[in-house]
């Protein structure tokens, strides 16, 4: 638990400790804007306990470059790492997404299925350069030949990541709309679905991967002179949702702020027990000042998971005693909690 | 250039370290070597170096980089004339070469189409293979001078297989389909010699849903 007012810098601890999981930015748009301002690169150091053993991650960031080490050597194969790390991070910018546009969903899911999946990075990757390429060919008005070359890879890797995304969903879903019937007891339930664009490009049960590449193959020639006007690929998984809904009514017209916190919350800890049933063992959380925009009867559901959950959290709050409290009144005692003081950007025990 | 005249050890080093993989201290390292080697040394190697500006041009067959005209890959007539490799970079060719089981000719296409960085169809060695399809089985003794002759049956695609690598693939397979010729394209997945359990993700990944009946 990491305790100090605002600015101190315990979200940046956070923002670190997610660096040297995942070799990406948690809150950050782009990796130089994790280095200090005026400073030339940023380091970061963790040690990690892998089945392997003890195990030495470093990152170092200069002119918008990554570079990695495992153990003092340049680590060639991000997944090398991700294979046995997962995290699930919370922080107050999620609290928004169950009413803001769809990016912040399919973030979310892709982060889940980046836990389960690490090759999704490196697809997405792909993917995201096949759609820039034939958006360009678009607005070039290139000839069909050669825009039809891109739509090849396109919907290959979109349809890898799209089943990737129903998969996790389907996994997930029974956890998140479990936890969300107990934090918000008898209001009306959750369900998650993958929301298509595309009418004919909707979900079919059992559907291979080429099979669903075929289709959506179809669909981009199906939809060529309207993308052809608008310089824009309109299907594939960069135009998908995840379709979130109370009872029959969508959450992001219906649901209050209050619903819409609970969802997001349900969601993490559905992520989170699903990780612990497939994998047998609880992601690394991390928790950014999340107590704070939560209220109490929904703080003390999040504390009760917390207390249940068999792994490491790290977790900021301006308040330690009442998060203490709060931890206490979860069930009992408050267990083991190890408190940090954040002041100016130096953390110490106490 | 600039009229001051420059230490030519200095000079030298500067444009060592343009080369990959050499930083400034190894340059200058390595211009003293040179300086301190036999005379004949340092004008061999401005003479090898002169070479690669005036010798070194395409072949006009394969596109492969060559001194001769044409290529020695084109001119050995124990090639397999009727298989066809389209490969991206010479490095690539060469690649192959090494393994010694492709015994069939290349066609080297410079690179692969790439909308975000302004490489289309015209920017490749596109135009110089369709030439090249369409003037084979015509070709005659004007090639005396050399190229054996070829009637390419299959064309293998061993682009890289990047989205890059893969739409040019596709383009080609499509492009040269009214040919009438066998195209195929290489197969992707696990190392040989190497452990499922080692595999990376994404090669793994592909391997399964590249895989195939038995």
């Amino acid at each position: 638990m990491l305790e100090g007012p605002n600015g101190q810098g315990k979200t940046n601890f956070l923002e670190a400790c997610y660096l040297a999981c995942t070799l990406r930015p948690l809150r950050a748009q782009r990796l130089a804007e994790l280095v200090n301002f005026g400073a030339d690169a940023a380091r970061v150091t963790a040690q990690f306990e892998m089945r392997g053993g003890d195990r030495a991650v470093e990152i170092e960031i200069a002119q918008g470059r990554r570079v990695a080490r495992l153990d003092g050597k340049p680590l060639r194969d991000p997944d090398e790492l991700f294979r046995e790390l997962a995290v699930v991070a919370f922080t107050p910018d999620d609290l928004s997404l169950v009413r803001a546009g769809p990016d912040l969903r399919r973030r979310l899911l892709d982060r889940a299925v980046q836990n389960r999946h690490p090759a999704q990075l490196s697809d997405a990757r792909d993917y995201l350069r096949a759609l820039k390429s034939r958006n360009e060919l678009l607005r070039q008005g290139a000839p069909d030949a050669l825009r039809e070359a891109f739509d090849g890879p396109l919907a290959q890797v979109g349809a890898r990541i799209r089943l990737r995304r129903e998969e996790i969903l389907r996994e997930l879903s029974p956890f998140a709309e479990r936890a969300f019937s107990q934090v918000a007891r008898g209001e009306a339930t959750l369900a998650l679905s993958y929301q298509v664009a595309g009418g004919d490009l909707q979900p079919i049960v059992g559907e291979s991967e080429s099979a669903l590449s075929a289709r959506l193959a179809q669909g981009l020639s199906a939809r060529l002179s309207r993308d052809r006007l608008r310089g824009f690929t309109s299907v594939g998984p960069h135009a998908d949702d995840l379709s979130i809904s109370l009872g029959e009514k969508p959450a992001r017209a219906f649901a209050s702020q209050g619903q819409a916190r609970a969802i997001v919350l349900a969601f993490k800890i559905g992520e989170i027990e699903n990780l612990r049933a497939q994998q047998g063992r609880a992601p690394l959380l991390l928790l950014d000042d999340v107590s704070s925009e939560l209220d109490p009867e929904r703080n003390a559901f999040l504390m009760r998971s917390l207390a249940a959950l068999a792994g490491q959290v790290l977790l900021t709050t301006t308040d330690a005693d009442h998060l203490v409290g709060a931890l206490r009144d979860a069930r009992g005692e408050a267990g083991d909690v190890r408190l940090y003081q954040v002041r100016a950007g130096r953390i110490q025990a106490g | 250039m600039s009229e001051r005249v420059h230490d030519p050890i200095a000079r030298l080093a500067v444009l060592l370290s343009r080369l990959p993989g050499v930083g400034e201290k190894t340059a200058q390292r390595l211009a003293f070597h040179i300086l301190e080697s036999p005379k004949e040394y340092a004008r061999e190697l401005s003479q090898a170096l002169l070479a690669l500006e005036h010798d070194v041009r395409l072949c006009s067959r394969c596109c492969n980089l060559t001194a001769q005209e044409p290529c020695a890959l084109c001119r050995d007539p124990l090639r397999d004339g009727r298989l066809l490799c389209v490969v991206e970079t010479v490095p690539d060719l060469l690649a192959i070469e090494r393994t010694r089981e492709f015994r069939g000719r290349y066609h080297v296409l410079h690179g692969a189409l790439s909308p975000l960085d302004g490489v289309g169809p015209d920017r490749l060695k596109i135009k110089e293979l369709l030439a090249r399809l369409s003037h084979d089985g015509a070709r005659t003794e004007s090639d005396a001078a050399g190229a054996s002759s070829e009637k390419i049956e299959e064309i293998i695609l061993a682009t890289d297989p990047t989205v890059e690598g893969e739409a040019t693939a596709l383009y080609l397979s499509r492009l040269l389909k009214p040919l009438g010729l066998r195209i195929t394209r290489i197969a992707q997945g696990l190392p040989m010699g190497g452990d499922l359990e080692y595999a990376d993700q994404v090669t793994l990944a592909r391997a399964m849903s590249g895989r195939r009946e038995l």
